[in-house]
């Protein structure tokens, strides 16, 4: 159950707050303008401004929006969150991991991952399938193309 | 003219050589697969592969973009007949009307007219860009830096002010980019600007990250936490042969449609969507078989495929005009392009054509032989296409998401910019579930940056004086211009949007 105006007005702080926050970094930032006549702080009072009009926009369209109730989440399946945490769990964990245990493993963790968010019940498989994905994509990048990824293991082991 | 037949001729050239040929088979094989496949577009794709700058030599590589590009509106189209999952905005109106045949047993012509008339649009198209793109550089050539202003604003506008459900929401997204444009070292004083300390951000924020977290990462968390009811009712395929009837029905369609859709990919406002569905309504006006299209309840018209189909390919050749010409990117994909030019030390502009023209015109020229590779690859191997839609949805996804970490953590080895696309998909999430539009996100973050450098340059020469904009005629026609798209748009949009009242 979500209420349409108070998500509406949501967006508008939200679009107000970036706003301020342009606004309150532009004015720290120094006002030297050396041979140059705009220094580096009007074209970010510029989106500023942009986006609070905006923000007050949005808020009136809020306020004239009909208080009703979205029935949008009800459809929703259940697992529908838990599969967005194991998506955002798999690329957190890639973050934390890709210079620990290496590129390869990262990533065949991250497919694992993300096929259980996707709601696949078979980890083990997805694993094998995940490397299996994983080692020649990682051949092709580092040998073929010449992008530097973290090697398979890292030295230590 | 005569000289753009040589330059035209030595691209030929160029782009015929073995490995070059090479690249543009890879290009639009990867494009057409990546069309049928939901959730990884052109733009993800290309991103992931823009590491290959560093390895093999600039004509084959953007070859190989460029076909990816078009490519995947080829491919794009199969999957709206044969299933009804349009992959982009711009491929809507052939699901509706192309399905409807195939629901009808046309699968065959509808598939047949969606790809001989994206070959026939895109060749028409490139045959107006190779005349057309020489001359725009040779104007553009005595732009300063007060007109690149007027028309990175006059960009601006229509990006934000066309695409999308409400102007609103496309300018609010255009801020955002802005915003976001706004990180790192100012360009011309050297300030840091909204770092709040963080060295990895003093850099600036890559525009390949924000789109592969715009587009894959979020796609991936939207499809989990809101999955679309998929109607995986997969038609049979027929024989691909259009009737005389047909052929007669579709050419003129194919010609209105690249009529429609060039002009409006040259103009700064990219999209494909207003083209798209301004061909749709003006083949129901003019068609004689009203009682064929969807709206009546019909078996599905051919002129509402075939058009369609034409103006999206044609004005994504358009869309190559302002990009190769001006600099100015109008799409997602065209923004990622720009970045791969510019890991050449290329800078699209009025002076490519001069400094770089052998690349320019073999880049050219591969879109003439791109067309053909993908009409001979897309008719006779529609089938295996298709079939590329039994690989598992999740597995499918997973993989996406393997591909975008790749993209992101391969431009500069940091398990910061992990955590940063995994927040700006969050973002994109929200946006996706309050319409807001995405496209105006990267163009606001691309071209920020060079209109408040233009804007400063210009005020420089014009020692303060603003009014340098409305004194110098090509910035005050501009500016006209820009005011004519603000309300233009809202005309015809009334009008394509009529569609969506009339189903």
């Amino acid at each position: 159950m979500i209420n349409q105006r108070a998500l509406q007005g949501g967006t508008a702080l939200f679009v107000a707050a970036v706003g301020t926050i342009l606004a309150v970094g532009a004015a720290r930032l120094p006002a030297e303008k050396g041979y140059s006549i705009l220094g580096p702080q009007v074209f970010p009072f510029a989106v500023a401004t942009l986006l609070i009009v905006l923000a007050a926009v949005l808020a009136i369209q809020a306020s004239r929006a009909p208080v009703k109730q979205s029935s949008d989440v009800e459809s929703q399946p259940t697992g529908a969150r838990a599969g967005a945490a194991w998506l955002t769990a798999g690329l957190v964990a890639v973050a934390a991991l890709i210079n620990v245990v290496g590129f390869v493993l990262a990533s065949a963790l991250l497919f694992t991952m993300a096929a259980r968010g996707f709601g696949s019940k078979s980890p083990v498989r997805d694993l094998a399938i995940g490397i299996s994905l994983v080692l020649p994509v990682y051949w092709l990048f580092t040998a073929g193309l010449g992008v530097s990824l973290p090697p398979l293991l890292n030295a230590w082991i | 003219m005569s000289e753009i037949f040589s330059s035209l001729l030595s691209g030929f050239a160029a782009a015929l050589v073995p490995v070059n040929l090479m690249w543009g088979f890879v290009g639009c094989l990867l494009g057409t697969a990546i069309g049928v496949l939901p959730g990884i577009g052109p733009a993800l794709t290309v991103a992931v592969l823009l590491p290959i700058t560093a390895k093999v030599e600039p004509t084959g590589a953007l070859i190989m973009f460029a076909g990816i590009y078009y490519g995947a509106q080829f491919g794009g189209s199969t999957t709206s007949i044969l299933l009804n999952t349009p992959g982009e905005s711009s491929s809507m109106v052939t699901a509706l009307e192309g399905n409807l045949m195939a629901r009808h047993g046309r699968a065959g012509p509808a598939l047949a007219t969606a790809a001989i008339g994206s070959f026939v649009a895109g060749t028409f198209a490139t045959v107006l860009l190779t005349f057309f793109a020489p001359f725009v550089a040779n104007v553009a050539l005595k732009f300063g830096p007060a007109e690149y202003f007027t028309i990175l604003v006059f960009a601006f506008t229509t990006v934000s002010a066309v695409l999308g459900a409400s102007m609103v929401r496309g300018l609010v997204s255009l801020g955002m980019g802005l915003a976001i444009g706004l990180i790192g070292l100012d360009s011309i004083s050297g300030a840091a600007r909204f770092t709040g300390n963080i060295p990895e951000l003093l850099d600036g924020i890559e525009v390949v990250l924000v789109a592969v977290a715009l587009f894959a990462v979020s796609e991936a968390l939207y499809s989990v936490l809101f999955p679309a009811n998929e109607d995986f009712g997969q038609h049979k395929m027929t024989s691909l042969w259009m009737t005389k009837a047909d052929w007669k029905r579709s050419v003129p369609a194919w010609l209105r449609g690249t009529a429609i859709g060039f002009p409006f990919g040259s103009i700064p406002a990219g999209g494909a969507e207003i083209p798209t569905f301004l061909s749709y309504s003006a083949e129901k006006k003019l068609c004689k078989h009203p009682e064929e299209f969807a709206a009546n309840n019909g078996k599905g018209a051919i002129e509402g495929v075939a058009g369609p189909e034409a103006a999206n390919n044609a004005s994504v050749t358009g869309s190559l005009v302002p990009l190769l010409t001006l600099g100015i990117p109008t799409s997602a994909t065209a923004a990622i392009l720009l970045a791969a030019f510019q890991n050449y030390n290329l800078q699209p502009g009025p002076l490519l054509f001069q400094t770089s023209g052998d690349l320019v015109w073999a880049l050219v020229a591969s879109l003439y032989i791109g067309n053909v590779i993908l009409l001979v690859l897309n008719l006779p191997l529609v089938g295996l296409w298709v079939k590329l839609l039994a690989i598992p949805r999740q597995y499918l996804s997973a993989g996406i998401l393997v591909f975008a970490t790749i993209g992101v953590y391969g431009m500069r080895q940091s398990a910061f910019d992990l955590l940063l696309m995994l927040g700006i998909g969050w973002v994109g999430v929200a946006m996706r579930r309050f319409d807001f539009p995405i496209a105006p996100v990267i163009v606001g973050m691309l071209l920020g940056p060079m209109a408040e450098k233009q804007l400063r340059n210009a005020l420089m020469i014009s020692e303060g004086k603003w009014t340098v904009f409305l004194t110098q005629p090509i910035c005050a026609a501009v500016l006209l211009l820009t005011f004519a798209m603000l309300v233009v748009p809202a005309i015809l949009r009334r009008r394509g949007m009529s569609l969506g009242e009339d189903d």
